[in-house]
């Protein structure tokens, strides 16, 4: 299996804040990896950097054979990401958004994508309203199919359940699912551990920038340990 | 209670600044502004010879009531103030709904706030370095003083006069657009059957010669007045949530597809039509200065035969239209953006070629502007300065600040070099503008390094981490 994602030391400073401290990581093709860690912990920073929006103060990024420091947009072409906040522009509508990216990510069908996804997440009567008109949720839910448009190869998703009903949350963890084996790669930040248990096959727990566990689902369960106990536990000692 | 929370909004306003660059570089600010000043008021002795005391304590008015009309169109942007001003921030504005205050109290405090900062960081050290400056220029230091208070008080008047007409705009354009046409014919009448000058136009400045109470009494209800009525009819409901948009992106990309940046640029169109005040922003902020400014140059100059106005009028619109590129950002944060395949450098050039689609405006107003004052003849050399000013200023402001013009302008630090490129040009355009203007007809070879900077500036914010409030 070869890795998609290959980070080495990378570390990220704010100042005199340790946000991600000398991590190093390999995420092979078709897994669906789980960065969990409380509030704050640096999984966001991390995505961040991965996805070439933010530069690491030291470190290696190489994702799907790019090298991140080098071309940056070019990993976020071939990626799809959804990010934290879910910002689609106030003043388009959630059609036009969904065309707009279609424009930048040079995508041809673009209508019959759009449809299906309205069609998927079941937003349709909302395609006309601007996007700073949406509710959270409705704009989360766009959040998700501006990510999958382009049907890319990986995904980095951080709290994508964030806002959305129990059916809309189903949908999406089928839909993960599905990408999955299909041969593709997530890379996923939550502090919802059920989620996490649910449907990663990799896990990595994270607190105050330090890597403190990296290891399958499989094994935890192997051991008849929950991962709600796991994690407390190790972030208790940790901390 | 509101009280606090313009205690809390003011700390807010500083923490946003402060946070960016440092309270040292936000501090700074108004001590640059006032060195400024201080450093130009020392030319007044020069610029005796050509106009008189008189005439420049008038422009000075006059620029105060501008530096008001520019910033006071609050009526239309309730909302996106009360919103989300600074990308996803959620500003006091807009978390204490949830307090037991009406959005009304809110919005008035946050436009109080916004008035004392602009007070504090532009009026105020303008004023400050004028008054340190008149031992050195024969000037009365208690008249200056007394010159500051009828400034600050063509400050408001203009900033009271555009916050009330941009409220009246929000509720109804149309309406507005007949109050105008009214006050425009009863002008001509009243100008028909009696001598008006620009003193009586101003109560503020006429108030310096010959100050007594009824004056005071005009200019503060020029200000409260309108204020007044303006914070009870503002409009801060929201919109009807399920309006519906037809689709123009589209639409908008096929006319625009000559530009490489075309789906960009249509979303800056989109954004500027639907955002709050849509066109109104343009209106308040852009066209009203600028009319504004040519009924001014037109009394004022027209009795100062070795000014010419319709160069000064072509290089106060480059300046101008600079803003624009300002408007283009306020709306279109790079936050939307960092998780596409999107780099700054992109965006910047769509910002560009929106602002050069919009600038159409300004020159159409140019043309007309030759065309009906009879001066087509300096119609190249003026074109020749609006095009080099406004292009030139616009890649300094890239260059120094990026994707967050409003945001940065405040940085001491950036201010001054901002400032060191921008207004030598200027000044040495006005000059050159009285003494002949065809010499101007060379000032394109400007945007020589106007280009390099552009370049260079794609390189510098490539580099650069996005801002997040």
């Amino acid at each position: 299996m070869k890795n998609v994602i290959e980070m080495n030391n990378l570390t990220k400073k704010f100042g005199e804040l340790i946000a991600v401290n000398n991590i190093s990581i390999s995420i092979g093709e078709g897994e669906l990896f789980g960065l969990l860690g409380p509030n704050g912990s640096g999984k966001t920073t991390m995505i961040k950097m991965l996805t070439g929006q933010i530069k690491p103060t030291e470190g290696a990024i190489n994702v799907l054979g790019i090298d991140v420091l080098k071309n940056p947009v070019r990993t976020r072409e071939l990626a799809g990401i959804i990010p934290e906040q879910e910002s689609p522009p106030s003043f388009l509508t959630a059609e036009e958004y969904l065309e707009f990216v279609g424009k930048i990510r040079k995508i041809d069908d673009i209508k019959d994508k759009s449809d299906a996804w309205f069609h998927l997440l079941d937003f349709e009567d909302q395609r006309k309203i601007l996007c700073r008109n949406l509710s959270r949720g409705t704009r989360q839910k766009l959040m998700v199919a501006q990510a999958f448009l382009h049907e890319p190869k990986l995904a980095f998703i951080d709290e994508p359940l964030i806002n959305l009903d129990p059916i809309v949350q189903r949908t999406i963890k089928d839909f993960i699912q599905d990408y999955i084996k299909k041969g593709n790669t997530v890379f996923f930040c939550t502090h919802i551990l059920e989620i996490a248990e649910e449907i990663c096959t990799q896990i990595g727990i994270i607190d105050k920038g330090r890597l403190l566990h990296k290891g399958s689902i499989q094994e935890l369960k192997d051991k008849s340990q929950h991962l709600e106990d796991f994690f407390i536990k190790l972030v208790k000692e940790e901390g | 209670m509101p009280i606090k929370i313009l205690k809390t909004m003011m700390k807010e306003e500083w923490r946003i600044h402060a946070n960016i660059f440092g309270n040292f570089m936000f501090a700074f600010f108004p001590l640059l502004i006032s060195i400024g000043t201080f450093v130009v008021a020392l030319f007044v002795p020069y610029l005796k010879t050509l106009i008189t005391i008189k005439q420049m304590l008038l422009l000075a008015h006059y620029l105060f009531l501008l530096i008001g009309v520019g910033i006071g169109a609050f009526g239309l942007f309730a909302r996106e103030f009360m919103n989300r001003r600074f990308g996803q921030a959620s500003l006091i504005a807009y978390s204490s709904r949830t307090l037991p205050v009406s959005e009304r109290v809110i919005f008035s405090n946050f436009i109080i706030k916004d008035v004392i900062y602009y007070i504090f960081l532009w009026i105020a050290p303008i004023i400050l370095g004028f008054v340190l400056a008149t031992p050195f220029i024969s000037i009365n230091t208690l008249s200056a003083i007394f010159a500051c208070g009828t400034l600050i008080l063509s400050f408001l008047i203009g900033l009271s006069l555009v916050f009330s007409l941009s409220t009246l705009y929000a509720h109804s354009s149309k309406i507005l657009a007949a109050l105008l046409l009214l006050a425009a014919i009863g002008t001509l009448i009243l100008m028909r059957y009696y001598t008006i000058s620009i003193t009586t136009l101003l109560p503020s400045y006429s108030m310096f010669y010959q100050p007594t109470l009824r004056k005071i009494i005009i200019s503060l209800l020029l200000i409260l007045l309108p204020s007044a009525l303006s914070l009870i009819f503002l409009k801060v409901d929201y919109p009807e949530k399920k309006k519906q948009y037809e689709n123009s992106l589209n639409t908008l990309t096929e006319k625009l597809k000559f530009s490489k940046y075309s789906y960009y640029v249509a979303k800056d169109f989109l954004d500027l039509s639907r955002s709050d005040g849509g066109l109104g922003k343009i209106i308040f902020s852009f066209l009203f200065p600028i009319v504004l400014t040519w009924v001014f140059l037109y009394i004022f100059f027209e009795k100062i035969p070795t000014i010419n106005i319709i160069m000064i009028f072509a290089i106060f619109l480059g300046i101008v239209s600079s803003q624009i590129y300002n408007m283009l950002t306020e709306f279109d944060t790079f936050n939307s953006y960092t998780f596409l395949p999107v780099s700054v450098s992109t965006v910047l050039g769509s910002k560009i070629t929106s602002y050069m689609l919009i600038n159409i405006i300004s020159l159409i107003i140019l043309i007309i502007t030759a065309i009906g004052t009879n001066q087509l003849v300096y119609f190249v050399p003026a074109l020749c300065s609006f095009i080099t000013i406004s292009l030139y200023s616009l890649a300094m402001t890239i260059y120094f600040m990026g994707l967050h013009p409003t945001i940065l302008l405040y940085n001491a630090k950036i201010f001054s070099q901002y400032m060191l490129m921008v207004a030598p040009i200027l000044f040495g355009f006005t000059i050159i503008s009285i003494l002949d203007p065809f010499i101007l007809l060379a000032s394109p070879i400007l945007l020589i390094p106007a280009i390099f900077i552009l370049k260079n500036s794609h390189k510098k914010w490539e580099d650069w981490q996005p801002l997040s409030f």
